[in-house]
């Protein structure tokens, strides 16, 4: 696992520079837009396509960032006054709001913004613009005659029943080092009795850790895992193939969701287009283009049924508790909570088995 | 043309929303402190209840302290939904233990007389901190372990918004109502006026739509504060009708009066005219001037009584010495060839007196005049004489007018001074000359007495108020 971890980071670093694609004005300019971004440029494309197909005087600046990479250089250059970034979009939700609460954003009132449900906003300075469930991803082929775990509960039934079928074989986010896993890991803590149960269990049989969602579908896909917690379900579907090689299971017991959330940096160089392109990613026609043509799923309930957004059965979802926006989401990124909840994540992974 | 005046109503209502206006800019001033220190009072409970939980899980680690944030401590404060959240836990040393660093001290003067006590209490304050004002609570707890004792601090912090919105709620709430009432107050008292003067309206109506010699009082119901005014009126014009009754009776008596005598020196003409006999002729025409001069003598009476009486009614008094009126009365009243002696005694040089110099010599003129025809029962007679006295008595001038006459029986006495009654219907009298002397006296509080004369004789006596 060790080596693993090591190699992630390598080539995350290696990523980094690389990370961004600048979409230029395509008739008369009126300025160009700074995103920064967790989101891949891939994916992103599309949004920003259609964005300038109505605003063409428009030019885009996508920059890729990991959330706390992002969050520190957003800070950095804030702080220093040489800030360059328009809107920030992150799936780190707690950062997103911290931001918020430290002054760094700028209100933005609209139709759409209104639109949205009151725990995907936040002071009208943040807003939630998807709507992403964090599921139970399982080998298809792997889980062939076995029972597959809805709940929490069942799937450490499972593992204890069965130790070494699951031995090295269930991965998650490694929460020190990816933001959203650590939020979902927080929420979790809040939320559920049962969460530290299932920590123990994954200390038994020796978790798999990984500080992107991408490299832990691969790992899955390709039968070297056999189920990943607590993963972005939009990730999987969006993956080649995931329909035949994976399961995707919305825990019954509760199943959090996930807004990726945009701010408009209160010192944006270019506060204009900015709001210009907020409005957009809210609007309808944005979240249309994102819906069926990025795989994420919308926020804006008008789209679609909360059900038909995730595209499953109602009956295979449990309860869903939204992340909701606001300055409860502060308390996990304390620096003293933070290390004690690390100590103990790694207290119980690390143990020599 | 009355002079313009500004609308009743517009002026009561004008003053009345200014006065409003004033009460509610106090009022708001008041209730905005209220309503701040309502607010503020029922968030800073949420505050303190934030920072006390945080406080609770103060824990020492070797020489460390620990905190463990609880969730929440921080999602209460999401109760205000759009507010910021700052905290900071620091040791006795002031070092950071978690949270901002750079938060704002409590002002100095908040610390002073506030030693941190055993018992963990909350204190308040406001300070700006990253471009927004924040109110801070300041939660110490005591620990005491083998490597750390002292006193740790938590701070929490909260931006103002919903205090402010809480407290412009209160205020809304509170002189919304006020101001409806205001509103509800000034348009009762503009239709209020509009009816409370209604029933002037119906006056002017009332006045406008009658006959000009419709002189009957106002009986249309009116508020007290306009009473006195109808009341004026309806004196004013109870005057004026007896006024007119006056002049009404005065000029058919006069016409009355004079249209025998003017009938009877026609007839006498006639028979003068028709005697051959000079001698008859001029038996005739002495009759003709007996009967003119009479006449004469009427008019100037009628004249002289309508004179007296508008007088009266206007009472225009001023100071006068009542001995001088007298004496030009004698001059103007006794006849340059007459045989009759009148005499005037007074006791006084000077009588100052308060009235109308005209009307009491007119009456002084007649008492002499009735004096002279009435009193001497031969006109031969060497001893026949008028006395004019002028006597004080008290405060009162006592003036008497005494002849040799007959008298008058005292059946009679009451009577003489009606208008168009002789003491003697024999006499040549007018029958005016007494009424005007009691009109006179009466005009200026005065009184007439008939009084029987020592020795035979009448004496008219008039007593006047003395005046300075």
């Amino acid at each position: 696992m060790n080596l693993r971890g090591w190699g992630g980071i390598v080539l995350c670093l290696l990523a980094l520079p690389a990370a961004g694609r600048e979409y230029p004005a395509r008739s008369a300019p009126q300025g160009t837009l700074t995103l920064y971004s967790t989101l891949d440029t891939t994916v992103f494309e599309p949004i920003v396509v259609d964005f300038q197909r109505l605003h063409p005087g428009i030019g885009v600046r996508y920059e890729n960032l990991d959330a706390m990479p992002q969050y520190e250089r957003f800070v950095r250059e804030a702080d220093a006054g040489t800030g360059n970034a328009d809107v920030l979009i992150s799936t780190a939700m707690d950062l997103q709001a911290k931001l918020v609460n430290d002054g760094y954003a700028a209100k933005h009132v609209s139709l759409s913004a209104k639109a949205l449900p009151s725990w995907a906003r936040w002071r009208d300075e943040a807003f939630g613009f998807t709507f992403e469930p964090a599921v139970m991803v399982f080998n298809r082929a792997a889980m062939k005659g076995r029972r597959v775990p809805q709940t929490r509960a069942e799937l450490i039934d499972e593992i204890r029943r069965d130790p070494e079928f699951w031995r090295g074989r269930i991965g998650t986010y490694d929460i020190s080092r990816s933001s959203v896993g650590y939020l979902l890991a927080s929420q979790d803590v809040r939320h559920s009795s049962e969460f530290g149960a299932l920590v123990e269990a994954f200390g038994d049989i020796g978790l798999q850790v990984e500080e992107h969602s991408a490299t832990l579908l691969e790992r899955i896909g390709s039968g070297e895992l056999v189920a990943g917690y607590n993963l972005l379900g939009s990730y999987a579907r969006a993956m080649p193939g995931s329909g035949e090689k994976l399961l995707l299971v919305y825990p019954r017991d509760h199943t959090l969701v996930v807004a990726r959330t945009a701010i408009v940096a209160r010192n944006a160089p270019n506060p204009e287009l900015a709001h210009v392109f907020l409005d957009y990613l809210l609007s309808d026609r944005g979240q249309r283009v994102m819906a069926t043509q990025t795989g994420l799923p919308p926020i804006r309930k008008e789209l679609d049924g909360i059900y038909e957004r995730l595209g499953v059965d109602e009956s295979q979802v449990g309860v869903l508790r939204p992340i909701a926006l606001g300055p409860g989401l502060l308390v996990y990124l304390d620096r003293q909570k933070r290390k004690q909840m690390l100590d103990s994540w790694r207290a119980i992974l690390d143990r020599p088995r | 043309m009355t002079e313009r005046t500004h609308s009743l109503k517009a002026r009561l209502v004008a003053t009345m929303a200014l006065l409003f206006l004033a009460g509610m800019m106090a009022m708001h001033l008041a209730v905005r402190g209220y309503s701040m220190r309502a607010a503020d009072l029922s968030y800073d409970r949420l505050l303190a209840g934030s920072a006390l939980s945080i406080a609770e899980t103060f824990s020492i680690d070797g020489t460390q302290v620990r905190v463990d944030i609880p969730y929440a401590a921080l999602d209460m404060l999401s109760a205000a939904p759009e507010d910021r959240v700052f905290y900071r836990v620091f040791g006795p040393g002031e070092e950071t233990i978690t949270g901002y660093e750079d938060l704002p001290r409590m002002p100095a003067s908040r610390i002073r007389g506030q030693d941190p006590s055993e018992l963990p209490t909350p204190r308040f304050f406001d300070a700006v901190y990253r471009g927004e004002k924040v109110r801070f609570v300041l939660l110490g707890r005591q620990v005491a372990q083998p490597g750390l004792h002292g006193w740790v601090w938590v701070q929490v912090g909260q931006t103002r918004q919903a205090r402010e919105e809480l407290a412009g709620e209160l205020v809304l709430g509170a002189l919304l109502p006020i101001a409806l009432l205001t509103l509800l107050a000034l348009a009762l008292a503009w239709f209020g006026v509009g009816r409370a003067l209604r029933p002037l309206q119906a006056i002017s109506a009332d006045l406008a739509e009658r006959e000009p010699s419709d002189l009957h009082e106002v009986r249309a119901p009116v508020p007290g504060e306009v009473r006195p005014m109808v009341e004026a009126l309806n004196g004013f014009m109870r005057r004026l009708e007896a006024n007119m009754v006056g002049m009404r009776s005065f000029i058919g008596e006069a016409a009355h009066q004079v249209r025998t005598p003017l009938a009877a020196l026609r007839a006498q003409a006639q028979l003068a005219l028709d005697e051959e006999d000079p001698w008859e002729m001029r038996r005739g025409v002495r009759k003709v001037e007996r009967n003119a001069e009479h006449l004469t003598r009427l008019v100037n009476q009628l004249l002289s009584d309508a004179m007296v009486m508008h007088r009266a009614d206007v009472r225009r008094f001023e100071t006068f010495d009542l001995v001088d009126v007298v004496k030009r009365a004698m001059r103007d009243s006794v006849p340059m060839s007459g045989d009759v002696q009148v005499g005037f005694i007074s006791d006084v040089l000077r009588a100052p007196m308060h009235g109308d110099a005209v009307l009491l010599g007119e009456a002084v003129k007649n008492l002499i005049d009735n004096a002279i025809r009435h009193g001497v029962p031969d006109a031969q007679a060497p001893d026949a004489e008028v006395e004019v006295g002028l006597h004080q008595v008290g405060d009162e001038y006592r003036l008497t007018v005494s002849d040799h006459g007959p008298g008058i029986p005292v059946a009679d006495r009451s009577r003489i001074f009606e208008r168009f009654e002789r003491g003697d219907t024999r006499s040549s009298g007018t029958g005016l000359g007494m009424a005007i002397v009691a009109r006179v006296a009466a005009s200026h509080g005065g009184r007439v007495e008939l009084l029987d004369r020592d020795g035979g004789g009448l004496t008219v006596r008039l007593s006047l108020k003395e005046g300075k």
